[in-house]
């Protein structure tokens, strides 16, 4: 089983596709911590259920946890981009016919997926830390320009960090499992990506219009709490029951897909 | 002990058998080579022996072992599937270090099948600068990677130059006579005719031929191929050669006549006596292509009518 990961993660490491996926981590911390400091400080506010990002109020941001409040509000966008890159790395054993040789040479495909779920989790561990790096570096002088109190930062810094990483990490890796999923089903990349940005974008964002329609239960909404260690709404237990549960059925879907259906191409 | 065995092998997809019943016995050691029209069933019966797809009907083991768990003989086995798959972006090298990581090998084995296939030198460069023959050598390191007792290679001289088609002849030979069984499925007929030692021919899923090179070649037929000294003459002569009781085909402007050497000088006086000189007289014997398309079809026309009875249809 390890043999297998180390197979995977040796061809997860192309140095191109590596920079991508952690640039993009980095420019979307970047871009929506600049965003978040000038709408908190300026008082403004997104309409509820926009799409992709929660801002905190001005009260939150100065608040110890302020520093990584960034990291929640971006969730979503960190999370389509996990889920881009576990499609991507799902599809293209299909799309290159490298499925045939890993098949003909561990037949045993429960191995190669748990070992690619594992391997695809370790290169997120990664890509969770540049964007919480990337989170410090910009919200700090951002925060300062904008006059932000930044006081109460210091307060607990290792618990805050600690804490607001674990959640985005487990909100990005279900993120990331439903991106494997749809890419097992599919056999394409671009057919996940294109459901996972749709759906979020769209589908979510129309049922959080519908009034009558409890919303708290939808991924987005869901994995958002999570990365948020809890909401308002939905406190931190249920979100990651659930989460876990839309985890839990990915996987299985994938499972029963990448075991039983023939390599034919 | 056979290699692999099949016994009454049947995949359907949908309403196309796929493969029809297939029993045969592969020997161990040697090359053997399999062949069979497009659509014939080849790719279906490595993907089933592999575990990559589960047959219909039927039963197959390979090294001994039944299919149904091809674990047990998966680090057993090398396998080339149809043109070479691997990551792009990566190095030759890093390719083959992440199948042999998989595969739990050491990793001296990846310099020493790079040396084997000749890509020493070339293995730091990503596999997306690779001309298709030095991807083919690459497909070949990787089946070569577990140094494998049973080795299936589909169409393993696919892209290569000459030179290239030379030396991984000479390599499968090799690895036949030092005690390994190769198996190798490819439409390059003379390749086949050149390299293997047993010989398996597939037709719409079900077995034509499986034995000896030497006793498929048995099979050819000599021809002498005579030309009339002028060509406006050539179906004058041929009517007066199948008056006089000899077996003639027309075949470009040149008639081809069934029939030993020895008569060439009976064929010559008939000519002259039918008033023709003849301009060529040659012998010509079958090669292993001619007999395959008399066993599996000539045309694409043939192949679709065959195909259409072996499965009931009506071919349009």
């Amino acid at each position: 089983m390890i043999g297998a990961i180390r197979s995977e993660l040796t061809r997860l490491t192309q140095p191109r596709h590596l920079l991508t996926w952690f640039g993009l981590m980095a420019l979307f911390a970047a871009m929506v911590n600049t965003i978040m400091v000038t709408f908190v400080s300026g008082g403004g506010s997104l309409p509820p259920g926009a799409p992709g990002v929660a801002f905190p109020t001005l009260a939150q941001m100065e608040s110890p946890s302020g520093l990584m409040s960034g990291l929640a509000a971006a969730s979503s966008m960190f999370g389509v981009v996990t889920l881009s890159f576990w499609a991507l790395a799902t599809a293209t054993d299909y799309s290159s016919g490298l499925i045939r040789l890993l098949v003909a040479a561990e037949p045993r495909r429960w191995r190669l997926l748990a070992a690619k779920v594992v391997a695809l989790a370790l290169v997120t561990a990664v890509a969770t830390t540049v964007a919480s790096i990337v989170n410090v570096l910009v919200v700090m002088p951002a925060a300062g320009a904008a006059g932000i109190a930044t006081t109460a930062w210091g307060t607990d810094l290792l618990n805050v960090v600690a804490s607001a990483w674990l959640h985005l990490y487990v909100a990005v890796c279900v993120w990331g499992v439903i991106g494997l999923a749809i890419a097992t089903l599919a056999r394409s990349a671009a057919v996940a990506i294109s459901v996972g940005v749709g759906y979020l974008l769209v589908v979510e964002s129309m049922v959080k219009m519908l009034k009558d329609v409890p919303s708290d239960w939808l991924l987005g909404t869901t994995l958002g709490a999570v990365a948020s260690g809890g909401t308002s709404a939905v406190s931190f237990g249920a979100a990651l029951t659930l989460a876990l549960g839309y985890a839990a059925f990915g996987l299985v879907a994938a499972g029963v897909v990448y075991i039983r259906r023939d390599v034919t191409d | 002990m056979a290699i692999i065995t099949t016994t009454g092998l049947t995949r359907r997809f949908g309403p196309i058998t796929a493969l029809d019943g297939l029993t045969l016995d592969l020997p161990t050691a040697g090359v053997i080579g399999l062949v069979g029209p497009n659509g014939s069933g080849k790719s279906t019966l490595i993907r089933i022996l592999l575990g990559l797809i589960r047959p219909t009907e039927g039963a197959a083991t390979v090294l001994g072992l039944p299919i149904t768990n091809p674990a047990e003989y998966a680090a057993r086995v090398g396998v080339l599937i149809e043109s070479p798959a691997f990551v792009p972006g990566l190095s030759a090298r890093a390719n083959l270090v992440s199948l042999a990581r998989l595969r739990g090998l050491p990793l001296a084995r990846v310099d020493a099948v790079l040396t084997q296939v000749g890509l020493n030198g070339r293995d730091g460069e990503p596999v997306k600068r690779f001309s298709l023959g030095m991807k083919q050598r690459l497909g070949i390191a990787a089946a070569l990677l577990s140094d494998p007792e049973l080795l299936i290679l589909d169409e393993p001289t696919n892209g290569l130059d000459p030179a290239g088609i030379v030396e991984i002849r000479e390599l499968l030979r090799d690895l036949g006579r030092n005690g390994r069984t190769v198996v190798v499925s490819s439409h390059q007929l003379s390749e086949i005719e050149a390299v293997c030692d047993h010989l398996v021919v597939i037709r719409f899923g079900k077995l034509v031929f499986s034995g000896p090179m030497a006793e498929m070649l048995k099979r050819t037929r000599e021809h002498i191929d005579i030309a009339p000294e002028h060509a406006g003459d050539t179906d004058r002569l041929a009517a007066a050669l199948t008056e006089d009781g000899w077996a003639v085909a027309v075949v470009d402007d040149v008639l081809r006549v069934t029939a030993s050497i020895s008569r060439s000088a009976d064929l010559n006086r008939a000519a002259t006596a039918a008033g023709v000189t003849l301009r060529r007289l040659e012998l010509a014997q079958d090669n292993l292509e001619e007999i395959f398309l008399e066993m599996t079809g000539r045309t694409d026309g043939e192949l679709a009518s065959g195909r259409a009875a072996a499965n009931g249809t009506v071919a349009a």
